[in-house]
């Protein structure tokens, strides 16, 4: 990684490239799912990179915003922005509610908790059909324009509702970078690095903590809400525990604690399970080999893989 | 409700309840000792369940259960011995990751393996039908199973804290270093202990089988009930296990007679309770 400022408009300069990149090289629906997840990864990596929590329950905060945004949108035909506003902040709340539970516990319990809770609201979402439809999924969803004042953008094409998911995207991206480089941001990655130190020099780890878990919820329920409208329909699926999985998955595969990576690892495996699940419908058995590897020899991810490859060209440039 | 239905819910309890004593057993003992949550688990039961259908085509109902336990134990080792090992010393995170990906691999295994649809399987002629037990009628099969269970718990209760054996693992628990310092092998009781809870799970799996049929994703159905019992039990507390997992198994058991939407939210919601009100566990020291 470039550093300083340098570095810096590097960084954001290829992200941008990305963006217009993208729905060319993969189709649109990709393409924006991408920029989905890339919210709900970077909203993981805040409290696994960052705070050094793993929640294995972030589908928890995806589906029931995904889910509340549903039910808005059909039974009382809730415009665009205050779904997106009402999605976050279901996530946010869930979470600190389901977060000030789980912070009572450290390490594997707190990762078994995450885990426990998604499960009660997937077995919930999954028996109480009449709210959610059960198995067969809540269908039926409409994609609202997005009222601007007066104006009223249509996102009836996948195009269009690419672009919207991209700007939302950024704006997301901008606020959490906000929140890694404040002061705030530093003491997440104190209580990562040494807790009890954290809390000697007169942090609250646990009031941090639960902010940096609440705060994650919201991110994580916004990719919900954008999730629901990309297909009309929130699969159950979308609160169960493999989109935590894939959550984590992602994050992992990119590299955690860097900004960056969550987006690198969404892209990566959104792409992967887009062109092998065609080809393979046993495609998980690959992103279980695939994530035995990582774990095993490549603990940085892609991030880390960048760099060892820079070092690697790098040391042959000085040589000759 | 009427008595009969009571008792046969309650039954039908003990009998999941003996399940997931059995699974949390194992769990709490990797747990205690290798300091991660084995999410491999769930997955390595479904494989018992599978291999003891293929093998007791060959060696009927008993050596294919016997078989069951052999195959998922070598598993264990296998997994421990080439995967789990070699991440000892980096943070513990990531060997959850690990058996994360084995499990995916796994259940896609079972699939190639056995195809991806419910088989279902019959208890051994000898113990089909049911028995009148004043309240209610109750399948045999199932009796043997909560009996059968119950006994292998009591034995690695036993095991654990009365043996020498026992004591080895205990010291492991307490303080890694120390053990290993007083010339115990370390590292392979690490590795006889994950042989010995995932072999278990995998004959609890096989034991199952004709109770609740197979799927490739069964595994996956009952590893979140597991981790209830370990975290409402307390860590590497084993009477905390069996106490908790009978108490799950029972309340799960109940709520399916009284309001079955509800039965399975409502084992997550007794959880939540019992963390808030004792973090560390219903029986647990930490």
């Amino acid at each position: 990684m470039l550093e300083g400022r340098r570095g810096a408009v590097v960084r954001v300069a290829l992200l941008l490239a990305a963006i217009v990149v993208l729905p060319l090289v993969v189709r649109p629906v990709v393409a924006s799912e991408i920029w989905i997840f890339s919210i709900a990864a970077m909203a993981l990596n805040l409290i696994f990179g960052y705070t050094g929590m793993l929640s294995f329950g972030q589908a928890t905060f995806f589906g029931l915003a995904a889910y509340t945004a549903g039910l808005l949108m059909i039974h009382w035909q809730a415009p665009l922005l205050v779904v997106l506003a009402a999605g976050t902040l279901v996530g946010a709340l869930a979470a600190a509610l389901i977060g000030y539970v789980c912070i009572q516990r450290v390490g594997v319990y707190f990762i078994m908790l995450t885990f426990g809770f998604n499960q009660m609201f997937y077995f919930i979402a999954y028996k109480w059909t009449s709210l959610t439809g059960g198995d067969d999924g809540l269908p039926g969803i409409p994609r609202p324009p997005l009222a601007l004042g007066p104006l009223g953008i249509r996102l009836d094409t996948s195009v269009r509702y690419y672009v919207f998911v991209a700007a939302v995207f950024l704006l997301a991206f901008y606020a959490m970078k906000r929140v890694v480089d404040s002061p705030l941001g530093v003491i997440f990655q104190s209580i990562r690095e040494n807790p009890g130190r954290a809390a000697a020099v007169g942090y609250d780890v646990k009031r941090y903590k639960w902010l940096a878990f609440t705060i994650a919820g919201g991110f994580t329920g916004l990719a919900g809400v954008l999730y629901s409208m990309m297909f009309g329909i929130v699969p159950l699926e979308s609160i169960s525990w493999i989109i935590s999985g894939d959550i984590v998955f992602m994050v992992l595969i990119g590299g955690i604690g860097n900004l960056y990576g969550p987006l690198l690892g969404a892209a990566a495996f959104k792409w992967l399970s887009e062109t092998v699940s065609i080809v393979w419908e046993r495609w998980p058995l690959i992103l279980g080999v695939a994530l035995v590897l990582v774990v095993l020899f490549l603990r940085g991810g892609l991030v880390e893989a960048f760099a060892r490859l820079r070092e690697a060209t790098a040391g042959r440039g000085a040589e000759a | 409700m009427n008595l009969a239905l009571l008792g046969g819910a309650v039954l039908n309890g003990l009998v999941t309840g003996m399940l997931y004593a059995l699974m949390g057993v194992g769990l709490s003992l990797i747990l205690g000792l290798l300091n991660i949550p084995n999410f491999a688990h769930g997955v390595l039961y479904a494989i018992g369940a599978y291999v003891l259908v293929s093998a007791s085509k060959a060696f009927g109902f008993l050596g294919g259960a016997v078989a069951a336990l052999a195959v998922v134990a070598v598993l264990g080792a296998l997994i421990e011995w080439g995967g789990v090992r070699r991440l000892y010393r980096v943070h513990p995170d990531y060997i959850l990751l690990l058996t994360f990906g084995l499990s995916l691999i796994l259940t896609e295994a079972i699939i190639l393996v056995w195809g991806p649809v419910g088989i279902t399987f019959q208890p051994p002629a000898l113990l089909a039908g049911a028995v009148d037990l004043g309240v209610t009628t109750y399948p045999k099969y199932r009796l043997l199973v909560m009996v059968v269970t119950g006994a292998l718990v009591l034995a690695c209760y036993l095991f654990v804290t009365r043996t020498r054996w026992g004591a080895i693992i205990r010291a492991g628990i307490e303080d890694k270093d120390m053990a290993a310092a007083l010339g115990i092998n370390i590292r392979r009781v690490f590795t006889l202990t994950f042989a010995a809870g995932t072999g278990l799970a995998g004959l609890g799996g096989a034991l199952m089988a004709p109770v609740r049929g197979l799927l490739p994703t069964m595994g996956l159905d009952i590893l979140p009930f597991a981790f209830v019992v370990v975290v409402l039990g307390g860590l590497g507390s084993l009477p905390g296990a069996i106490l908790a997992g009978l108490l799950v198994g029972v309340v799960q058991s109940l709520m399916t007679a009284i309001w079955a939407p509800g039965a399975d939210a409502s084992v997550f919601a007794l959880m939540t309770l019992g963390i808030i009100a004792r973090p560390q566990g219903l029986l647990g020291q930490r």
